[in-house]
């Protein structure tokens, strides 16, 4: 089922939570609502939802527009960041929740709830713990029983809120594959927030990117990486380097002072050489050095006196062989110019 | 060997040194509990023998006849029925109004928290006295009341009012903090799967608060037979007709006959203990699922 939200504007109290929204959700697409705290995002999902309503705009279900529809009547599975499972049941009763409380006329017979509730613990991979509590188990266990939850109903579109922002960050990996592949088998439109934005890139076919309560890109994950459409998704999606400069001749010229552009250039579009091999180049001294990883971070401080992160292989780093306190030549390989926007938005 | 023992000696010296380190002194320790204990010796233990001794002091059988005599009978029929009449209705009041304050947000919310606690605040003489002023023969709806031949004050009805009022406080106060530390969350996924709100609230919120709910009757139904001064005030204290329990006891009292005053009397002082061991076991019980083991049993392959 396609999902529309045109206009949608919510505030709670003087705090404006979503300013004219608009967004459009193809049927079958898993799309991350991706920002910071405060931009929007889980309102937005409740709105789609039904547990908040909008004060202005429209919630348009594959074209019926259903915004006077109660959060019963929209047939959505909600997974939340907490899980909110029912605690005085087992397991099995948590997934057949849904399924019990269907007027008698629509509610399927006790062997078909069963019946269900088994095809779904077996997708959850949790047979063998129907009968427990879900204070007797992990949380990434937790999370995949209030997603079986949601799924028992059918829902036309399933909704999760942060689902893995209380899980570390092993489980959270695996589950992410894990829904990945959930998806890539029942194709039910799915929408989820995350303030994560390499699971926002990892998982999602689409990701939305909010700040204080607008949309500032739509995107597959590579657009909104790779072209980002304001400084603000360039900032979020990533580290970066912010510097000032301005442009002359198509030209970037970076600059110490406040000059009407904003340069920002990754860590790992970065280089560091010995010599300016001619090209562009500005001076800095290395500060620091962390080569743990896969990744060598190097920080150094660059002849206006800014802080400035490279990222370089390690096997390029070990060609260098840096040492701290060393002068070297820093070589952008690619910067990305905005205008500076009327209130400089910086992270 | 001998090194395994030394180190074994060590720790003792070490785990004592730590013990030393965090307690007080002997003579701190030993004089704060004999004050702890002849306190409530003083103050608890002994008045509850007395009432025991007094109520036995002419033996067993003076002690059960207290309970035959028609006005005894009586008074222990008219506490068991204004419980049965107040705990039910303070029982849907308390669950309504902390339901209410603790999911929702309106006008006049900390107003209605206020009331709440007014029967608490207030001394039950004056609660009693307000019942006078609006339903007595002078009172606000006297006249009419009188019109239309119906009694409250001085009969059961008022005894009835006067205890609802008194106990109401306490089904409410005993979930308000259950309710709002529980949050919306669990009840919002019921709604997402498609539960209404009477089943929302059967299915999940009420099996949530039940050991709290009832803590809760508990408290009021023991406050409820217990209640004097309010009770005083409206009863008139007509004998076989408007005497409670602790209105007979004190009347008996009153006309020295003490072995049915403190036989009456121990007959409450049992219901407190059952009470409290009841409570025991529901505080316990509560806890338990509280603290039910946060066990992680690992991830199966995903």
């Amino acid at each position: 089922m396609s999902i529309e939200a045109i206009g949608i504007t919510k505030r709670f109290g003087l705090f404006t939570a979503l300013e004219g929204v608009n967004l459009e959700i193809p049927s079958g697409e898993l799309v991350a609502l991706l920002g910071p705290s405060g931009s929007g995002k889980t309102t937005l999902l409740r709105i789609i939802a039904g547990l908040e309503y909008a004060d202005a705009g429209t919630v348009r279900f594959d074209g019926h527009d259903i915004s006077d529809r109660s959060v019963r009547e929209r047939q959505v599975g909600f997974v939340f960041q907490h899980y909110a499972l029912f605690r005085h049941m087992t397991v099995f009763e948590n997934i057949a929740f849904g399924l019990r409380v269907r007027p008698r006329k629509f509610r399927p017979s006790e062997a078909k709830i069963r019946a269900k509730v088994q095809e779904l613990l077996k997708l959850i991979q949790l047979e063998n713990l129907a009968g427990r509590f879900p204070s007797q188990l992990s949380g990434g266990q937790r999370q995949r029983v209030a997603l079986a939850r949601a799924l028992a109903v059918e829902p036309s579109v399933l909704l999760l809120d942060e689902p893995f922002g209380a899980l570390d960050a092993k489980v959270r990996q695996e589950l992410r594959r894990w829904l990945r592949q959930l998806h890539d088998e029942i194709h039910i439109t799915s929408v989820f927030v995350t303030h994560d934005q390499e699971e926002a890139l990892e998982l999602a076919n689409r990701v939305v990117v909010m700040n204080q309560g607008r949309i500032e890109q739509v995107g597959n994950p590579d657009e909104v990486y790779n072209y980002p459409a304001t400084p603000f998704v360039y900032n979020f999606l990533g580290n970066v380097n912010l510097f000032h400069g301005r442009v002359d001749d198509g030209k970037t010229y970076i600059h110490e002072r406040e000059t009407g552009h904003l340069v920002y250039v990754r860590p790992h579009l970065l280089d560091i050489a010995r010599q300016p091999n001619g090209g562009d180049h500005f001076r800095a001294r290395i500060k620091h050095i962390n080569s743990a990883g896969p990744l060598v971070k190097v920080e150094a401080v660059t002849e206006w006196g800014a802080l400035v992160h490279v990222e370089l292989s390690q096997d390029r780093f070990r060609n260098l062989a840096l040492l701290k306190d060393e002068a070297v030549f820093v070589i952008p390989r690619d910067v990305k110019v905005f205008e500076v926007p009327s209130q400089a938005k910086t992270a | 060997m001998a090194g395994s023992i030394t180190l074994r000696a060590g720790r003792r010296a070490a785990a004592h040194r730590a013990a030393r380190a965090t307690l007080e002194a002997a003579w701190v320790r030993w004089t704060l509990i004999a004050v702890a204990i002849g306190f409530l010796g003083l103050f608890l233990f002994m008045p509850l023998a007395v009432v025991f001794i007094s109520a036995l002091s002419k033996g067993l059988g003076a002690y059960l006849a207290s309970f035959r005599e028609p006005d005894a009978v009586a008074a222990i029929k008219l506490t068991l029925l204004t419980a049965a009449i107040a705990v039910p209705l303070n029982l849907i009041f308390g669950v309504a109004a902390a339901w209410a304050i603790a999911k929702f947000d309106f006008a006049g919310k900390s107003l209605l928290v206020t009331l709440i606690d007014l029967p608490f605040s207030v001394s039950p003489v004056v609660s009693g006295l307000i019942y006078v002023l609006i339903f007595g023969l002078q009172g606000l709806l006297g006249p009419w009341l009188r019109e239309h031949d119906i009694k409250i004050i001085f009969a059961v009805p008022g005894i009835v009012l006067a205890t609802i009022f008194v106990t109401f406080p306490f089904v409410a106060r005993e979930l308000i903090p259950l309710i709002q530390a529980q949050g919306n969350e669990e009840e919002e996924a019921a709604l997402t799967l498609g539960a209404g709100g009477w089943q929302t609230f059967f299915r999940v919120t009420l099996p949530n608060v039940k050991w709290g709910l009832l803590y809760g009757v508990i408290i009021c139904n023991a406050r409820a037979m217990g209640e004097f001064g309010a009770v005083s005030v409206v009863s008139g204290h007509i004998r076989g007709l408007t005497n409670t329990m602790p209105l007979h006891i004190e009347i008996l009292y009153n006309e020295y006959q003490y072995v049915p005053a403190f036989a009456v009397a121990s007959l409450l002082a049992l219901l407190a203990l059952v009470t409290l061991v009841v409570k025991s076991v529901v505080e316990w019980k509560s806890q338990e699922r509280i603290e039910e083991p946060q066990a992680n049993w690992g991830m199966e392959p995903a």
